[in-house]
Order: structure tokens, then C-alpha cells, then sequence
């Protein structure tokens, strides 16, 4: 993308007022996004996202600059910019970046770029019609498409020299079943870090169904009664629990300024026995995966919890010096707009001992979510909420009725605590997480699980 | 290359490869922020970003594609990217390049003392934040947010049809925000200003309005479930307007994705509800004299007296409909299609203050804060159902901080059981779905999730 001397000329200029390290990250991304609404293809947008990031440390301080001008003048005079924020007497004078190949464990065989936009439209179309087709019921589909191709040169002064390649794609079915006045949405959004050969991985066709499934479902669903009792959580998507209650404040940026209850717990008991998880970003081909983080460290398998008790955190490089310990490859950006931080990538809860039908058949009475939809946790206190997309009475040991309208609250740490049974069924789903740096794609995943108790934000039946 | 140059290039090139009408949306930012950890400045942002929009007919159709560089190969991505895009649409819609109206709005957006405020004074204020924070309560164990910001834009739209307009806005912000800590129990309290003068950032109240929120939330509990009768603080109010703004949008109604759909001329809200779009509104975080597609802006009335007087129009949803355009053409960025959203969006004030709204309720729960407004929330149905705290009423008084529990009902039945309107408007942050506010509201009722 740009020669090892510009670069060099850039880092020495941002450590020209005494930053202790420098870092040049540049982006040149190509994506493509369409949509599709009831079988008509709507809109169709490409682009060419194109910027330098520079970030400078000084001990715990950070600077960031960013610009879409990559020319040499521009950019020594951003370095410049940003170095005028700290102050002191140059330390590194020097800088000599070592080139290194990335191993690529995420092979793209269909570039996006390459595949004619008719091809693209042709898989919305089979979505379309699988969810449409469903039943009565449902009366509008959208169909949504996206792909990028991102291309980064990740430079620092302590010789990194690193070009990475992520290709992603993803398709997203919402499917709105009507009754009366009344309707209903499911959503459904497999995604890949790989090029168009991922629809030959995915039966776009048993996507769509279930999507429409979800939402004819829940449309002749009653509200969910309030309360506080236990809750079966399924597989895949139902992950977004351990993201969200736990995953957030196991993040360095909260932990490192000792703003998580997670924080100083490290070979604490935190989670049941039952728990172990970790936060996986070199699973080939994953949505999550990466071959190496936006600070150019190659990305690993990091296990947070193993039987109940914590064992790391996601770290990056900043937050690496305030903790005294070392970056886990977990550092990540939405773009070059954004400083990178710790984040997730692929996390979720391993795989049990039990099957589904025993949590089931076991359980006298619960909310048994099935789909579960997006949440958010205040990483401060712990607190989190969750939607409950898809849900279901047990009773009995079997499943009773369909509910809707469920919200799950609670505190991460206490819920951790109280999950007494988990399943062998370990399944992932796709996610866009937002945080401070950005919005970034990351799988959840865990086999269905049982907490014994969480307070169920429903409604009593309107009568 | 300069942006006109850029733009002759771009219109030459689409003629001559067969575009048959185009226009460039182009925006062009600074920003600015910094945040203060123990003293220290903890980060410190500056960016100057760019990106220009593209959209144009070919053989009938339209197709997008954008680029943030200015040089020959954007020129021919732009072309090429948006011919193919076009080629492959088959929605029936018309789409129309606007030639510009008779005159536009005076508006203010900009305000040029604003550009002057030094990093320094910036970070002075960061570091005040901190420091007024921890100086308000002795038990504040942490300011995890003393944070400001700058930012200033400019957009640019022109088009083949002779549409040439420019206008430019900044803005700043002020945020804090404070864990307070008793025994176990650990709460958050949180303040953020916005606006276009500086004079007005005032740090020591912002922190002590933050900890003196944290700390009154110390000692709460849930209560029992059951319906009560709830006041939204008017942020929990805008945020839920924030939420549900879509279903005023043409375009939902359109595609069936409103239930407002056929409801023009009916009482949807309690008379007491008056909700106006003003895009004039002076130093408003989303003024602006024309909208997306170069339409001029005015200021409307969307619920008058509880009664739906329109839907928010683009021209494609205005031309469907056999109406103008309300002037709420859309850009969430260069990047976006043409979309539809408000501009400053609020709920009309009425007469009471906050104090005399918890007067007015008598017994119930005042609701200070929703957790999963993206998630608990579902814009088609009206359904929501969030994590909820604030504090109980009893007597006309506050009693006790309440938290774990979740408030769930429906966007359209609680617009409709608005009982009281507070005097109290305020807005939130400017966002890409325009900047929403509202006065504190009493509800009659809404169910509690609790123990």
C-alpha cells in the first residue's frame, strides 16, 4: 500500500515530542450493500472507504489522528499535529520496520469483487421467496446484502510491518408476519469472513424459513408473564447473554481502570463450575476471525473462564501498560476513524455434559428463549438487559406455548453464578457489537443453557 | 482535487459513459475530542475526514456508490460503481433529481467563536469535570467519563439538474459521568450537554447533577410487578420518541412497517401531545435550510392536539402519495441512500415543572433511565420492553431509588395515555436520525416487572 520509508518518516514524526510508541494504520476497503424488499431489488450501493489512522503513546496517554489524505505531506503534517499534544524530547530516533507475511487461515475462493452484483441480487432472491412462501401470514420481506473487502497496512515503532486482507460477507432476512393490526418481525443474519463461496456453505433457503417460522410464531404468541424464574437460553444467537453480561467487562477498557466487576478477580470463582468460555478469533473462516488485530498481534484463542473460575481478560495494547501484562490479539476497530481497543471476537460458553431434551425435560417451569435479540450491559455495574426475540413456556418438561415480548435483566456476575445446567449443542451466531471503538463483527455463541433464576420483564395478558 | 473540479469530472465522464442524470452529495468534517483519566489526558482526537456520495440514472434506474478520496480513480468508481448498482434495481419506484426550490430558509448552525475555543480550555474543562466530580461526594470511587468534544460539517449537494446548495454546522459536548459506591452496591450517574455555545458548558453543575444522581440511587430495590402510573423523565421520553420516530417516516408507512398507516386526520395521542419538526430551529443540532435531496425545509406539526396532521416526506414517498415533500429527505452520510427522518423533533412543552409533575402523579414510579432501547424495542409492533430504574412516589413524593426492574408497554397506547405534559423540554444527542426532545411526561399506566 505505501513504502516502508513514508511510513517510517510518519511514525519518527509522531514520536517527535517524546510519545513512546507510534502506530500507522491505513485502510482501503471496497463493499458493496443491496436491498431487497418483497422480491424488488430496492438499492444497490458500492463504495471505497480510504484513510490513515495514526496513534501515539506517551505512559498512559493516547493520541489519535485520522484523514483521508495519504499523501506525504499530509500526512507527516497530521503526525506533526498530533505530537503537538505531547511534549517532550524525542526518545526513538530510530525505527526499522521488519516486514511480515500474515499466515492466512482465512481463504477467501469467491471475491466478492469479482462476483457479478445479478449473482448477489439471485441469492436474495431465493431468500425471498423461501420466506415469503412460508405461510400466509407473512406479509413483507426484506432481504439485505453486504459485502467489504478490507485491506489494512498496520506499521509501529517497534518495527511491525503488516498487511492483512478481511473479506466478509453476509446476508440479513427480516421477516414481518401480520395478524389484524398486530405484527411481528424476525430477523436472521448468517454471516462469514469469506467471499461469495460462503452460500454454498449456508442453506439460504432454511434460513429464510426460519426466519418467517419466528415470526409467524410469535405474532399468534401471548405477551410473556413478568417474574422472576428460571430461564432456558438455546443455542447459537442465545450467546449474546455471556456477551453482553460478561464478555463487556472481561474488555481491558473496562477492567484496566478497574471500572468492571470483573476486575482483580483473575483466579476467582466468577462463574458456576459448569462455565467454561472463552473468546476464539482464530477459528478459519469465522464472522469474528481475524489473522491478526488492528494493532497487527496475531489473534488467538484466549480462554476467559474455565470451570467457573476467571482466567483472562481481552486486552489491548494500551490497556496492556496499565495492567502490566501482555496484549491478547483482541485489539479491534470499526475503521480507520477509530483508535482501537479491546474487543471481542468470536466468544462463547463451551459445550456441556447435558442434551437440550434433558434441560428440558428436567425443568418444571421456565421461559425457554429460543431466539434471543440484542441486549446492552452497563460494564460499571453489571447490569444488563436482553430482548427475548423467540420465547416459549416450559411446564412440566415440555414446552407449553410460544410468548413474546420477554426481557431478560440482570446482574452478569449473579447470572454467571446461577446457570445449573448447560448442553453439549455449542452453536455460534452473527452479531455487530458497538462500542468505543466502533462497530465491529463478532460471533456469540454457547450450547442451551439453564440459569436458575433472572428477572423476566414481560407482561401480564391484556385483556 | 478540489471538490467543483471534482465534480465537473465526475458529470463528464457519467455523460460520456451514458448516465443520464447524476448528483454528488458531498461532506467534509473536523472533529476534535478529548477525555481526562485521574488527571491525566487520557485521549486526544483530531480528525479531518471527507467523503462524497454519488447517485444516478442509468436506463431508467438509479444506482449509489461513494468514495472518500477526490482523484480520477474515485471518478471512475463513482461511474462505474453506481451504473452497475443501477443496472440491477428493479423496484417500480420514481426517483426524482431535484432542480432546487424557489428560495431556502434562513438558518444558523454555525457559530464562529465556537471554532476558537482552544485544546487547552478543552482539556481545562475534561479535567474540571473529573475534579468537580470527585469534589461533589465523598463517595465517588470513580469518574469514569470526563469527556469533550468538537465537530464541525459542511455538506454539499449538486446535481445535473442545476441543484447547488451548501450549508455548514458545529457543535460541542460536554460529558461526565461518576460510580458512586456504599458497601456492595455500586451506581452510575451520568450528564452530557450539547450545543453550539461554549458560555453555556458549565462543568461543576454538570458533575454535580451526574453524582448527585448516582449517589439519591444508592439503596435501591425492586419493587412488586404490577401496572403503575409512570413519569418519563423527559430524557427516557426522547429517547423513546428517538426509538420510534421510524413510524412517522412515509416510507414505514409505505411499506407497511407503520401501524399509523391510513390514520391521517385521526386522534393517535392524547390532546395534551403536540409533536413539531422544526429544521429552523436556531443552533439546533439538526437545522438546516434544505434536506437530502436539496428540498427545501420547513417547520411542521406532525400530532397536533393528539390529532396525526402528516407523515414525514421525501420526494419519492411525497410523489406515491400525491403530496409535496415535507423537506425530511435524508442522508445518514455520504455513504446512504436517500432516507427519511425528522430534524429537530420534539414534543411541545406544557406548563408544569418537573417538581410539579411528581406532585401530579401522586403514587407511581418516576423512570430516570431505560437500558435496550435497540434491543427491548420493536418499532413495527410499538412494543417495548425495557430495563428500567428511577424512584418511587408516594404522596406526591419521592420515597425510595427503585432499580431492577423492566417497564413494558406500547409506543402507540402511550400516546394516547399521556396525562400530563411537563415544561421541562429537552433534547438529546444529534444523530444521524435528527435531534429528538421532549418535556417529562406522566403516563397513566405502564406494566413493572419487579420481584
Amino acid at each position: 500500500m505505501l513504502a516502508e520509508s513514508l511510513v517510517t518518516d510518519v511514525l519518527l514524526a509522531a514520536l517527535s515530542t517524546g510519545g513512546d510508541f507510534a502506530e500507522f494504520f491505513m485502510e482501503d476497503t471496497r463493499g458493496t450493500t443491496l436491498r431487497m424488499l418483497n422480491g424488488a431489488l430496492e438499492e444497490g450501493v458500492s463504495g471505497r472507504d480510504y484513510g490513515v489512522g495514526i496513534r501515539i503513546f506517551q505512559g498512559f496517554r493516547s493520541v489519535y489522528a485520522y484523514t483521508n489524505d495519504a499523501s506525504r505531506n499530509n500526512l507527516l503534517k497530521v503526525a506533526r499535529e498530533a505530537a503537538a499534544a505531547l511534549s517532550g524530547a524525542p526518545q526513538l530516533t530510530e525505527i526499522v520496520l521488519n516486514r511480515l507475511t500474515v499466515e492466512n487461515f482465512n481463504p477467501v475462493l469467491l471475491e466478492p469483487g469479482k462476483v457479478a452484483h445479478s449473482d448477489k441480487a439471485a441469492v436474495m432472491k431465493r431468500a425471498h421467496l423461501a420466506a415469503a412462501g412460508y405461510d400466509d401470514q407473512i406479509t413483507q420481506v426484506s432481504v439485505s446484502y453486504m459485502d467489504t473487502d478490507q485491506n489494512v497496512l498496520i506499521a509501529n515503532s517497534e518495527g511491525t510491518f503488516i498487511e492483512d486482507r478481511r473479506v466478509r460477507t453476509r446476508l440479513g432476512i427480516n421477516a414481518v408476519a401480520s395478524k389484524g393490526s398486530e405484527k411481528q418481525s424476525a430477523f436472521r443474519g448468517p454471516g462469514r469472513h469469506m467471499g461469495f463461496e460462503m452460500f454454498e456453505q449456508i442453506d439460504v433457503e432454511e434460513v429464510a424459513r426460519d426466519a418467517a417460522r419466528s415470526a409467524v410464531t410469535m405474532v399468534n404468541a401471548e405477551y410473556a408473564p413478568s417474574g422472576k424464574y428460571p430461564v432456558i437460553i438455546d443455542n447459537e444467537f442465545g450467546g449474546v447473554i455471556f456477551h453482553e453480561a460478561c464478555g463487556h467487562g472481561l474488555e481491558a477498557t473496562s477492567v484496566a481502570k478497574g471500572a468492571s466487576v470483573f476486575s482483580g478477580k483473575l483466579g476467582q470463582q466468577v462463574a458456576s463450575p459448569l462455565v467454561t468460555a472463552v473468546d476464539d478469533g482464530t477459528i478459519p473462516n469465522a464472522w469474528g476471525s481475524q489473522n491478526v488485530d488492528d494493532e497487527g498481534t496475531s489473534t488467538r484463542r484466549n480462554v476467559l473462564i474455565k470451570d467457573g473460575i476467571l482466567q483472562g481478560y481481552m486486552i489491548d495494547k494500551l490497556n496492556a501498560r496499565r495492567m502490566g501484562m501482555e496484549p491478547t490479539g483482541s485489539s479491534r476497530r470499526q475503521s480507520y476513524k477509530f483508535a482501537p481497543t479491546s474487543r471481542m471476537t468470536n466468544t462463547f460458553i463451551c459445550a456441556g455434559q447435558s442434551t437440550k431434551e434433558e434441560i428440558i425435560s428436567n425443568t418444571e417451569y421456565a421461559l425457554y428463549a429460543r431466539h434471543m435479540g440484542g441486549g446492552s450491559v452497563n460494564p460499571g455495574t453489571g447490569e444488563f438487559n436482553f430482548a427475548v426475540a423467540e420465547g416459549y413456556i416450559v411446564r412440566n418438561g415440555k414446552i407449553e406455548k410460544p410468548v413474546r415480548g420477554g426481557t431478560l435483566i440482570g446482574q452478569g456476575s449473579e447470572v454467571l453464578q446461577k446457570i445449573d445446567m448447560v448442553a453439549s449443542n455449542l452453536a455460534t451466531g452473527q452479531g455487530m457489537c458497538g462500542s468505543l471503538s466502533g462497530s465491529i463483527p463478532t460471533d456469540v455463541g454457547q450450547p442451551t443453557i439453564r440459569v436458575s433464576e433472572i428477572t423476566v420483564g414481560g407482561r401480564k395478558e391484556a385483556n | 482535487m478540489e471538490i467543483h473540479e471534482f465534480r465537473n469530472r465526475v458529470f463528464a465522464f457519467g455523460k460520456a459513459s451514458g448516465l443520464e442524470e447524476m448528483e454528488i452529495y458531498f461532506s467534509r468534517s473536523k472533529s476534535f475530542s478529548t477525555r481526562v483519566f485521574q488527571k491525566e489526558v487520557d485521549s486526544y482526537n483530531v480528525s479531518a475526514a471527507q467523503g462524497v456520495g454519488f447517485r444516478a440514472r442509468f436506463a431508467g434506474k438509479v444506482g449509489y456508490a461513494y468514495a472518500e478520496t477526490l482523484d480520477q480513480d474515485s471518478v471512475e468508481l463513482l461511474v462505474e460503481g453506481a451504473k452497475a448498482n443501477a443496472q440491477i434495481i428493479d423496484s417500480e419506484d420514481e426517483i426524482e433529481f431535484f432542480a432546487g426550490s424557489s428560495s431556502y430558509p434562513e438558518v444558523i448552525a454555525y457559530n464562529p467563536d465556537l471554532e476558537t475555543v482552544s485544546a487547552e480550555d478543552k482539556i481545562a474543562f475534561a479535567r474540571e469535570l473529573e475534579a468537580e466530580a470527585f469534589a461533589a461526594d465523598e463517595r465517588v470511587s470513580m469518574v469514569n467519563w470526563a469527556a469533550t468534544g468538537y465537530s464541525e460539517s459542511e455538506v454539499y449537494i449538486a446535481n445535473t439538474k442545476g441543484l447547488e446548495e451548501s450549508f455548514r454546522r458545529n457543535g460541542a459536548y460536554g460529558v461526565v459521568a461518576a460510580l458512586v459506591r456504599e458497601e456492595e452496591q455500586v451506581k452510575n450517574g451520568r450528564r452530557i450537554v450539547f450545543g453550539n455555545d461554549w458560555s453555556l458548558f458549565d462543568a461543576k453543575k454538570l458533575a454535580q447533577e451526574a453524582v448527585q444522581e448516582g449517589t439519591s440511587l444508592l439503596g435501591a430495590d425492586s419493587v412488586h410487578s404490577g401496572d403503575y402510573p409512570i413519569l418519563l423523565r423527559h430524557d427516557v421520553a426522547y429517547g423513546l420518541l428517538e426509538t420510534f420516530a421510524p413510524v412517522f417516516s412515509a416510507e414505514s408507512v409505505q411499506k407497511g412497517l407503520s401501524l399509523l398507516a391510513g390514520k391521517l386526520g385521526e386522534e393517535i395521542a392524547s390532546a395534551k401531545v403536540t409533536l413539531v419538526d422544526d429544521p429552523l430551529l436556531k443552533n439546533g443540532g439538526a437545522s438546516a435550510p434544505f434536506d437530502g435531496e436539496g428540498v427545501a425545509t420547513r417547520k411542521k406539526n406532525v400530532i397536533e392536539q393528539g390529532k396525526l396532521v402528516t407523515f414525514l416526506h421525501n420526494l419519492k414517498t411525497a410523489r406515491k402519495d400525491g403530496v409535496e415533500s415535507t423537506g425530511n429527505a435524508s442522508r445518514a452520510s455520504f455513504k446512504s441512500p436517500v432516507g427519511i427522518s425528522p430534524a429537530n423533533f420534539f414534543i411541545e412543552p406544557g406548563e408544569k415543572s418537573f417538581d410539579e409533575l411528581v406532585e401530579a402523579l401522586d403514587r407511581g414510579i418516576i423512570i430516570i433511565d431505560v437500558q435496550g432501547l435497540h434491543s427491548g424495542a420493536n418499532p413495527v409492533s410499538g412494543d417495548f420492553s425495557l430495563g428500567a430504574y428511577g424512584y418511587l412516589v408516594e404522596q406526591g413524593r419521592v420515597v425510595r431509588p427503585v432499580d431492577q426492574i423492566t417497564v413494558a408497554g406500547n409506543f402507540f397506547k402511550l400516546l394516547a395515555a399521556v396525562e400530563e405534559v411537563g415544561s421541562d423540554l429537552q433534547f438529546g444527542a444529534p444523530g444521524h436520525q435528527g435531534h429528538i426532545g421532549s418535556p417529562s411526561l406522566i403516563i397513566k399506566s405502564l406494566s413493572v416487572a419487579g420481584m
